[in-house]
């Protein structure tokens, strides 16, 4: 019943606004079927006209135009009920794509771990096509088909012939039955034969995959034999269900031949002994022809409407989908950040059945400070970070901005605040100049290569074909490790936020940049708060503080020089890169 | 670019790609004629049907004009108003009897002349013109005025009677029909079965030979192609060509035949009126054509579209957290609506050439049925074609332009299934550069010495990852390579059994170069113990046997025993039976480890080339792993790649690697004393 109401909710709206073209498109529709009878009818006319000597060339002529006519008329209606109906249901699909993308950007980032883009992805296309089908072709084809049934018995009954017209519903009631029960096999036989076809897809995936297992143990002869096995059974599969399948159509074609057997035995006797007219007969005989349609296109639309029906279920599981990362109902007057961070007691963890992420953390960051975050893989040190952006909320504790609670802040005030540069370094397609200027739209030219150049990128960027017009990403040139590093540093040097957060963001620029990016960034963040997490020490040199996570917990705390001298895990660290980088200058 | 050299390789070898797909079909050329054979009959039976009712109405349903003759009682078929009347047209006799057709009604004049019956029986509109219907009779004069022919009604029960010849004949005609009927639907199905069963088998021996030839390449193929797109062409290009094999070419074939079935069937019955049709037939190709190439246009711009929004979709649900970071949610949301919008006019495009194409054909059809109406009308008027051929005519012209539609459809499934065809191909073509020895040397054992002599290796072009590498390892020794990453390890341990052929030197085992041995025989002496362990869908003993069934459950046992693997597998719900999939993370990385000793211990190999896995890996599993590793080399001559010092401290010999070279080579202890770069990486990891 709540799935009834969700269904209409999210589809409502959109009818109430195309519920007009649908209403104008439905009525072009009922008189095109109208329409198209007459011709059976206009033939039938002529023939009885010519049969019985009571029509001339002229007659005949007139027949003629009004079948053009009705072709004429036809070929209009057609075309715009084709508009109407067609053109909204593009139109919904529109609408239902852009709400989807919109919603989608609203929701936390916990759902898009827990959601794979691919899953996401298909949202987007299986499921909305499945809707966009049914409130388009379905709904034409359900509705055409049960008018033109209607209208044709009763042409067949009211110009031809009761008696006739109930006797050849026998074989077509037949086909009505044979069709049903053949889309429940085939449904059935299908499913299986796309279960066979996904066991075979899923083989060649892990085949593949294991390529190296296979050749390494010399398993090819065997994969050959093992696969024969799931290819046959797909090839029995697709045996079954094409069986059926290429035998649909023959026994149709037999089922509306009795159909005609019955026309021209009883239509026939009718005839002769002058109960009908031939012409009568002879539209009967075309109107058979016009019903084998709408019996098999009822059916069809059925088993589209319920796949639309199922796809409107599944658009609602993103629609619904709600955030628990929203702004505060009643927020704190804060209208921009300062730089103080202090993070209380807290801990944190992703799911309740799984150990917390983080424990205990306790920082205090004064504004303008820079600190800096070490420690293993898999420490915590990015958690940390996500949970400063409020990503995610904390399971207890407290982080404050500037004496706020991190959660009595507007989401967009906190996020305006942070200068954030990922550790994967993602950039989108788009240009360089697009990219560097993300989190400032109206930025200047001389703005952008100030950051670039302050992120060491602005002479790689001389050297491409269109400087900072060139696209980068997927369809464009391909950047190094590095370039996307230094892009996605100058990026958030340009947004200009009181934080700034380097997620291990220097790991694959080589020292001496490294060390220019550092010094740029002691000028530039002069007064300003700035966390950095990194792996190398060298990258640290110039923090006020620094944090070592192990096993999300703190396990040192200090200063750059306190920790320096003390033993523990920052020295231990400090001493092996040490002997790391000779080893890299060794020839 | 890419995207154009794709199209014009497309179009060029467009007609040997379908002579190469129909290759296939060879072997099941029988079973293709006779589906041929039987699409012919069934096109042959289709037209005679509505000739069939033709027949009905001219012969029978409009057989009433027939004279009559007068008979004695024993020679007549019906008595009738005090009159022997025989439907016979040879009976001899001078009076006879006619049935006069005028407004709906039928009416019954006797007592004719030979001359005069023959006279009525070819009556047309204009003769009747001057009759006059009063009280049940009907009055109307002679073509040349002289006589006045006088008709009495006739109910439906007179009728029935008179008639009965037309009621048997039409009877006949019934059963003639569903005769035709039955024989189409046999041969419509064992048609369709035939075919269906022969499609099959040729996808079947496609996907085989695809997915075996797959299993051939060597692992460079691998690197450059992604799993995902290898996987394409085996399950899904393959199945575009069903359509192919199973409809497309007999329906191109019967389509044909039908357009000329009806054409010869038509110009046969009235070539005038047939010719009147066939003036229909260009309008509708090209009417046709150019929908056709209006629509793929639209629909590949339609492709490109989506593909974009696709991957500007992905994108940006990968970057969502950036667009939250950067508030940039609004200009995405508004940059996503223009892309929806630019799509959506496409799709309107697409919408009008169908709303266009689709009304502009029916108009075609109505016209030529209206056109046809109008000449076989003045026809029949004119006396010189009768209503049934009438019927025939107007029943033909509507199926005759669907064929021609369908047509235009089956060239375009034929053109998608020869794109998938040629992706298929183009790995089909892909050569195996490892290529297997002509004259091959087959050891009687491998003992396992191993040499390196001047071994130059790169991956790509001149990007040397070994530079002149040499050594030796004989047989049982254990040995280990060590280095910074990037040093050149893995690649030697992918060297020994030839996945990659290298660029200058010799790589011998037992003395043999092994480009001499057969890489089965070599890679069954090699066991590969992998940094990445690849679990196969199944179960714990599946993943250990492989597919050798050779092995039995008691050898599996042992082995896991042997390397410490049954510790965990014997914990585990099912034991030796627990299922495990490869993205499933029932396994922990350390007992992935373990299973793929078992693995290798299983197979028994005379040499053992390892590559330590990187991952963190608890404690507890490492000192498993450790001793299950000593029992591992016990007797095999061994190369191990390690990454953690700590492991390899009682090799044999340590070869130190450093950018593609052998730097430093000797024991642990040597080592040290060198006071090298091992000395360094050492201390690194203390």
């Amino acid at each position: 019943m709540q799935k009834l109401k969700n269904r209409k909710g999210i589809l409502r709206p959109q009818l109430k606004k195309y519920g007009p073209a649908y209403l104008l498109g439905l009525i072009t529709l009922l008189m095109v079927d109208y329409v198209e009878l007459f011709v059976p009818k206009l033939i039938g006319e002529a023939t009885d006209g010519l049969a019985a000597h009571l029509i001339d060339a002229r007659g005949v002529l007139m027949i003629a135009g009004k079948i053009v006519l009705c072709g004429i008329a036809v070929m209009f209606g057609r075309f715009w009920w084709r508009r109407f109906i067609f053109g909204s249901a593009r139109k919904i699909e529109r609408a239902l794509r852009d709400q989807m993308f919109e919603h989608l950007e609203t929701l936390p980032l916990r759902y898009f771990n827990t959601h794979k883009t691919g899953d996401l992805m298909a949202y987007f296309t299986n499921d909305l096509e499945s809707v966009r089908l049914a409130i388009g072709p379905a709904i034409v084809t359900s509705f055409d088909a049960t008018v033109l049934t209607l209208l044709v018995l009763y042409r067949m009954m009211t110009y031809v012939s009761v008696k006739l017209t109930l006797l050849a519903m026998i074989p077509m009631a037949a086909i009505a039955l044979f069709g049903y029960f053949f889309g429940e096999a085939f449904e059935r036989r299908y499913s299986n034969m796309q279960k066979a076809f996904a066991e075979l897809s899923d083989y060649a995936q892990e085949s593949i995959s294991g390529e190296r297992v296979v050749k390494a143990f010399v398993q090819e002869k065997k994969q050959y034999a093992a696969f024969r096995e799931v290819n046959e059974k797909k090839r029995r599969a697709t045996m079954h269900v094409v069986r059926l399948d290429a035998a649909f159509e023959p026994i149709l074609h037999f089922l509306v031949g009795l159909t005609y057997v019955v026309a021209i035995l009883v239509g026939g006797y009718f005839t002769i002994v002058g109960d009908m007219t031939l012409g009568r007969f002879v539209a009967f005989n075309v109107y058979i022809g016009s019903m084998v349609w709408p019996m098999l296109a009822m059916g069809e639309s059925v088993t589209i409407i319920s796949q639309g029906i199922a796809g409107l279920d599944r658009l609602h599981e993103i629609l619904d989908e709600t955030s628990d990362i929203t702004d505060p109902e009643d927020p704190d007057d804060v209208s921009e950040l300062k730089g103080g961070i202090s993070v209380r007691n807290m801990s944190f963890d992703y799911r309740e059945d799984l150990p917390e992420a983080l424990h205990d953390i306790n920082l205090e960051i004064a504004p303008g400070e820079t600190l800096a975050v070490m420690g293993r893989t898999g420490s915590g040190k990015s958690t940390l970070v996500n949970l400063l952006c409020r990503m995610y909320d904390v399971s207890s504790g407290e982080i404050d901005f500037d004496g706020h609670d991190v959660r009595n802040i507007p989401l967009s005030v906190l996020r305006r605040g942070i200068a954030y540069v990922p550790q994967d370094n993602f950039l989108f397609s788009d240009t360089l100049a697009g990219n560097i200027s993300f989190g400032k739209a109206d930025a200047t030219e001389e703005e952008i290569i100030a950051a670039s150049e302050a992120a060491q990128l602005h002479s790689d960027v001389l050297d491409f074909p269109e400087g900072y017009d060139t696209v980068v990403g997927e369809r464009g040139v391909t950047l190094s490790g590095g370039q996307k590093q230094r892009a996605s540093i100058a990026r958030a040097l340009l947004k200009d936020s009181p934080i700034l957060i380097l997620d291990d963001s220097l790991s694959a620029v080589d020292t001496d940049t490294e060390e220019t990016i550092l010094k740029n960034l002691k000028e530039i963040r002069a007064g300003k708060t700035t966390i950095i997490i990194a792996h190398r020490v060298s990258t640290v040199q110039n923090a006020d503080n620094v944090l070592v996570l192990e096993d999300g917990r703190v396990a040192q705390y200090g200063s750059y020089a306190e920790l320096a001298e003390t033993p523990g895990i920052f020295r231990d660290m400090a001493e092996k890169q040490r002997l790391e980088q000779q080893l890299q200058t060794e020839e | 670019m890419a995207q154009m050299k794709n199209e014009t390789a497309e179009t060029s070898s467009g007609k040997g790609v379908f002579l190469r797909i129909l290759s296939y079909a060879r072997p099941y050329i029988k079973s293709m004629l006779v589906c041929f054979v039987l699409v012919l009959a069934v096109t042959a039976l289709n037209l005679y049907r509505p000739i069939l009712i033709g027949r009905a109405i001219d012969g029978y349903i409009e057989g009433y004009a027939r004279p009559l003759a007068c008979v004695s009682p024993e020679d007549a078929d019906v008595e009738f108003d005090g009159l022997y009347l025989s439907r016979d047209e040879n009976a001899a006799s001078d009076r006879y009897a006619i049935l006069v057709y005028y407004s709906e009604n039928y009416y019954f004049v006797r007592d004719l002349t030979a001359q005069q019956a023959e006279e009525l029986s070819a009556l047309t509109g204009e003769d009747l013109s001057g009759a006059s219907e009063n009280g049940g009779t009907l009055t109307f004069p002679s073509a040349d005025g002289r006589t006045e022919f006088t008709g009495r009604l006739l109910d439906r029960d007179e009728l029935s009677v008179l008639r009965k010849g037309d009621h048997d004949g039409i009877i006949r005609i019934g059963i003639e029909y569903l005769i035709v009927l039955a024989v189409t639907l046999l041969c419509e199905l064992s048609m369709v079965w035939f075919l269906q069963r022969t499609g099959q088998s040729i996808i079947f021996d496609v996907r085989q030979q695809t997915f075996e030839h797959l299993h051939t390449l060597p692992l460079r193929f691998f690197d450059t192609n992604p799993v995902g797109r290898l996987v394409t062409r085996v399950s899904n290009d393959v199945d575009s060509l069903e359509r192919l094999f199973t409809q497309v070419i007999v329906k191109l074939f019967s389509n044909t035949v039908l357009i000329i079935g009806y054409a010869v069937v038509m110009a046969r019955i009235n070539f005038r009126l047939a010719l009147l049709c066939f003036v229909f037939l260009p309008f509708i190709f090209v009417l046709t054509y150019i929908f056709r190439t209006t629509v793929r246009r639209i629909y590949r711009t339609i492709r490109t579209k989506i593909s974009n929004l696709n991957a500007f979709l992905s994108e940006n649900i990968s970057g969502v957290k950036l667009i939250q970071l950067f508030v940039r949610e609004k200009s995405k949301a508004d940059d996503f609506k223009g892309r929806t919008t630019d799509l959506f006019r496409s799709q309107m495009k697409e919408l009008l050439a169908f709303s266009l194409f689709r009304p502009g054909i029916a108009f075609m059809a109505n016209f030529a049925l209206a056109t046809l109406v109008y000449r076989s009308g003045v026809s029949v008027l004119a006396g010189t074609l009768t209503l049934g051929t009438m019927y025939v005519f107007t029943n033909y012209i509507r199926s005759f332009f669907q064929p021609i539609e369908e047509l235009a459809e089956q060239f375009s499934s034929l053109q998608n299934a020869l794109a998938s065809a040629e992706k298929i191909f183009t790995v089909l073509d892909e050569e195996n550069t490892i290529k297997e020895p002509d004259d091959p040397y087959i050891p009687e054992k491998v003992e396992g010495r191993i040499e390196f002599r001047n071994v130059w290796f790169a991956y790509e072009n001149e990007d040397y990852v070994l530079r002149d590498v040499s050594f030796v390892i004989e047989p049982g020794q254990k040995v280990a390579f060590v280095g910074a990453t990037g040093a050149g390890k893995s690649s030697i341990l992918n060297l020994i059994g030839r996945y990659y052929d290298i660029q200058k030197g010799e790589i011998l085992i037992d003395g043999v170069d092994i480009r001499r041995y057969r890489t089965s025989d070599l890679r069954r002496a090699i066991g590969q113990v992998q940094q990445d362990v690849f679990v196969f869908t199944g179960d714990i003993k599946s993943n250990i046997r492989l597919l050798d069934e050779s092995i039995t459950d008691e050898q599996i046992r042992l082995a896991a025993h042997a390397v410490n693997a049954d510790r965990f597998i014997d914990q585990l719900p099912g034991g030796y039976d627990e299922p495990v999939t490869e993205r499933g993370s029932t396994l922990s990385a350390g007992q992935r480890q373990l299973l793929s000793f078992a693995r290798t211990l299983a197979y028994d190999p005379r040499i053992l080339v390892m590559d330590e896995a990187t991952a963190n890996i608890d404690t507890e599993t490492e000192g498993l792993i450790q001793e299950a590793l000593e029992r591992l080399m016990q007797g095999r001559t061994t190369i191990m790649v390690a990454h953690r010092l700590s492991t390899i401290q009682h090799a044999d010999n340590i070869i130190v690697l450093h950018k593609g070279r052998i730097r430093e080579s000797g024991t642990h202890q040597e080592l040290l004393q060198h006071n090298g770069i091992y000395k360094k990486l050492y201390e690194l990891q203390q």
